[in-house]
């Protein structure tokens, strides 16, 4: 493990994308805060917090889910990955560095909705350390799953659209900005299968939202281990 | 040294990108030459361990590359074909990182990196975003990383493809300045002939002929080449062009033929594919 790499490309590739490309940054903003505007409106204010809390969640997932596009295109466009195959560094060290890249890129999002999580009442202090926790497991979670998708790529064509609408499905159809008690449990099941979905049911459960539901840390967990074992299978490390 | 010890890769069952090609790298500069798809790269990939060959192996400076993959990346520096920088991070930022992956730490990462930029005359870009550099530009950083890794041994896979003269020349000034023992492929002769002591030239995945440039050019000692479209006398013949190779007596015969006459380069090495040579 090379933990200097990961920190410095994290915040190189965090950091200066929000300073030199805030378009971005604006983009990845504007599906969470465009649902919680329409949620205010059609919900008359009552599922607000619902919309607050699931903000930071489809931050981080759809950043992370947009990691395919940088790993396919590091590895068969701009050959990036390459020239890192060649030195020290591990393929874990690599994904991981990736994945942290995404998390400081989500940072301002994460801060906005933090602020308005304050203002409203979502969020305390107290749950402030299991939020977070939750969002790094995401963070992981679904860069490995964007690694998996790229490794499978031969042509870096399809996917930007691929991961537009993974983005989409991700984090519109799980209980991101609606409470999940609206789903029958078996349901809430099936969609467990996009890692947003035991995410959002936790944050839902650590602000006070819904009850808690501790299965749902299991599923995060085999989830995140799952992804992470496969995506260092498919990312075409030593071809 | 490199030893290059029956290496082989098929990417599909029936395709061979190399069969079974056995060499010695001794100079300190060897080039690689051959057509696009004639395995040069896929050789690279395997040499600095970025593809696993499908049968072979090779040894470099004492390491197998399947057994000792970690110390002969410790050992190698390599920029792939057609690499680009990152185009929101600058120089500096992405040859930091790429020299904390080989092992340095930050703050020796940054030295190395601005003292490689100034020797490349790059220091006034360092902290531009990549994507204003112009493509020689671009590829010097590249070099650059190369230098500054101090790596004792460099692979450069075609690093002027696609660049403009003014470019290339930038590039070969900046390779010329690196001590290593560097392997490049191109398929310009006149960047092996500039830049490398030791030629191999791939066709089909094969070593078609292996050596100096001197050797490889002496086959050719007192010899022209003479060159018509359509012309009925012919060693090789490429689409309508008839290559002829003839000793400097029969220049004027050949002249009068209609032949162009042509001093013999590199490009005569590849043309002939070892054929002349051989005969």
């Amino acid at each position: 493990m090379n933990p200097k790499f990961i920190l410095y490309f994290a915040w190189y590739y965090g950091f200066y994308v929000i300073l030199r490309g805030a378009s971005y940054l604006l983009a990845s903003l504007s599906l969470p805060l465009a649902l919680l505007f329409m949620v205010t409106i059609f919900t008359h204010g009552t599922l607000i917090a619902f919309a607050i809390a699931g903000g930071p969640i489809a931050i981080v997932a759809a950043n992370s889910i947009n990691g395919a596009g940088d790993a396919a295109f590091f590895r068969i466009q701009i050959r990036i990955q390459d020239l890192f195959v060649a030195t020290s560094i591990t393929s874990q060290d690599y994904m991981f560095a990736l994945s942290m890249s995404y998390l400081v890129f989500s940072l301002p999002g994460i801060v906005l909705y933090a602020i308005l999580g304050a203002y409203f009442k979502v969020f305390s202090l107290s749950s402030l350390l299991p939020i977070v926790g939750v969002l790094v497991l995401l963070t992981l979670t679904i860069s490995n799953l964007s690694f998996i998708i790229a490794g499978l790529l031969k042509h870096i064509r399809n996917v930007w659209g691929i991961t537009a609408i993974l983005s989409i499905i991700m984090t519109v159809l799980p209980p991101t900005f609606y409470p999940y008690t609206f789903l029958p449990q078996g349901v809430i099941y099936i969609l467990s299968v996009s890692p947003v979905t035991p995410a959002a049911v936790l944050i839902q459960g650590i602000v006070g939202l819904e009850p808690m539901q501790f299965s749902m840390i299991f599923i995060l967990f085999t989830e995140t281990i799952l992804f992470t074992l496969l995506g260092r299978k498919f990312i075409r490390w030593r071809e | 040294m490199i030893e290059i010890l029956g290496i082989s890769k098929k990417y599909d069952r029936r395709t061979y990108a190399l069969n079974e090609i056995n060499a010695s790298l001794k100079e300190r500069v060897t080039t690689v030459i051959g057509r696009n798809g004639a395995g040069k790269t896929t050789l690279i990939r395997i040499l600095s361990t970025q593809l696993t060959p499908t049968s072979g192996t090779a040894v470099i400076e004492g390491l197998d590359i399947l057994k000792e993959t970690k110390k002969v990346r410790q050992i190698i520096s390599s920029i792939p074909q057609e690499s680009q920088l990152i185009g929101i991070l600058s120089p500096l930022e992405q040859m930091q990182l790429y020299l904390m992956a080989r092992g340095f730490s930050s703050s020796q990462a940054k030295e190395e990196s601005k003292y490689a930029l100034d020797e490349l005359e790059m220091y006034a870009y360092r902290n531009a975003p990549s994507d204003t550099l112009s493509g020689g530009m671009k590829r010097k950083v590249f070099v650059a990383m190369a230098l500054a890794s101090k790596a004792p041994i460099i692979f450069l896979d075609e690093p002027t493809t696609g660049l403009d003269p003014l470019s290339r020349i930038e590039v070969w000034s900046a390779i010329k300045r690196l001590s290593s023992k560097i392997i490049l492929t191109t398929h310009y002769m006149e960047e092996a002939q500039e830049l490398s002591n030791e030629v191999m030239v791939i066709d089909q995945g094969n070593i078609m002929t292996h050596g100096t440039i001197e050797s490889l050019l002496s086959a050719f000692n007192g010899m022209m080449r003479a060159e018509k479209l359509d012309g009925a006398e012919y060693d090789i013949k490429i689409a309508n062009v008839a290559i002829k190779y003839i000793g400097k007596e029969r220049v004027d015969e050949f002249v009068k033929k209609g032949y162009d006459i042509k001093r013999v380069n590199l490009d005569d090495i590849f043309l002939s594919r070892g054929e002349i040579l051989e005969s």
